[in-house]
């Protein structure tokens, strides 16, 4: 359940400074190249981080302009990961140990080589594993700068602002109460200057 | 790494609404002026969770439960504790809305619109726009709050009025 198709938590961010004037011009290309890529059964790549229609979470194609909803584009951000579960990545392990231990006649297993037969278990389970997929949709209004993306987890959000600049070569400014203070006193023509000046206020005096 | 530091200085302002906004929507109806003629009308509903930092390190605590029964957190916050993430309902015209606001990034969690009316087997894009809508006007809304709270908090009014009230509340919860 997406945000524009149900209830969910989002971030707020403003993009830095104003659009080029062509900007629409080679949009299409550039999503196109960063949308979303299936992890490949065969590889072991453990991640892939891509742009999908915000309508359709299977649909990387783009093959139109259904991203675009004036003043908006609106796509879903897809990260799929493979993950092994820590228990039994330990379980493998001890087994393949084992194996080596009876095989080789040997009591004991230095560090180098047991940290070697993790590595070789690990990537032989990360090709068995099954991606988990997660969609967070992404609502650029590029009138105002606004995007609202639908995650307010730290580690998706950094990585959404450094997917967002390798797309768009635009930066992302995270808003949070002083980054809004500051706009409203701009547009009031007031200097952000005054925030600067504040500090806690004291309420025990009161009490 | 700026932002990041200029965030921590100045997270005191997120805390302070998210009280202030407790105060007012417990004295004074919590209605609001959004602009545009429209009033938006504010109350606290379900979980709240407060903080405290000292020496010791950090402590939290979260309250649930009905909005006329929140004397614990209440008194919380009579114990120098700090409105960190409230949910919220906020009603305009009569559309509601529910979220939890945080006060650190002024981030919208478990954010709930009120029922989109247009069919999506029929107009897909209408559902698009009127949820668009629906999610920008709560948005602006708080926004317009935020500013009528900034504008008052760097005015002389904060320190001669606002500020003894809202203290005097505080202490009301003990």
């Amino acid at each position: 359940m997406g945000l524009l198709s149900g209830s969910g938590s989002f971030t707020r961010y403003l993009a830095d400074g104003a659009l080029p004037e062509n900007f629409m011009e080679g949009l299409s290309e550039k999503i196109t190249r960063y949308s979303f890529r299936n992890l490949d059964e065969k590889s072991i790549d453990e991640r892939s981080v891509g742009w999908v229609n915000v309508m359709d979470m299977f649909d990387n194609r783009f093959a139109g302009l259904e991203f675009l909803r004036e003043p908006y584009i609106t796509m879903s951000f897809r990260v799929d990961e493979r993950k092994i579960p820590a228990t039994a990545l330990k379980q493998y392990c001890l087994e393949a140990e084992e194996t080596i231990k009876k095989d080789e006649d040997l009591e004991y297993l230095q560090k180098g080589r047991r940290l070697d037969i993790k590595d070789g278990v690990r990537l032989r389970l990360l090709k068995r594993a099954i991606p988990v997929s997660r969609c967070y949709d992404m609502i650029w209004n590029y009138s105002t700068g606004l995007i609202i993306f639908g995650s307010t987890t730290n580690k998706i959000c950094d990585e959404f602002v450094e997917f967002f600049l390798k797309t768009f070569d635009i930066r992302l400014q995270a808003i949070c109460p002083y980054t809004l203070a500051s706009r409203f006193l701009k547009k009031e023509g007031a200097s952000s200057d005054l925030l600067d000046d504040l500090s806690p206020s004291n309420y025990s005096a009161e009490k | 790494m700026q932002l990041l530091e200029k965030v921590r200085e100045t997270q005191f302002m997120g805390r302070e609404f998210l009280v202030w906004l407790w105060f007012r929507a417990e004295t004074d109806r919590g209605l609001f002026d959004i602009g545009g003629k429209k009033t938006a009308e504010l109350w606290f509903d379900g979980k709240i969770t407060l903080q405290s930092e000292n020496e010791r390190g950090r402590e939290t605590i979260i309250c649930a439960g009905e909005a006329s029964n929140m004397k614990e957190a209440r008194f919380a916050l009579s114990e120098d504790k700090e409105v960190v993430l409230a949910t919220i309902k906020l009603l305009i015209g009569d559309n509601q809305w529910s979220f939890a606001l945080d006060s650190t990034w002024m981030n919208f969690n478990t954010f709930k619109t009120p029922k989109v009316m247009q069919d999506r087997g029929e107009d897909p894009d209408g559902v698009f726009y009127e949820k668009i809508f629906l999610m920008e006007e709560a948005v602006s809304a708080m926004d317009e709050i935020y500013s009528s709270f900034i504008k008052l908090r760097l005015s002389p009014e904060w320190a001669d009025e606002e500020r003894p009230a809202l203290g005097k509340w505080i202490s009301e919860g003990k």
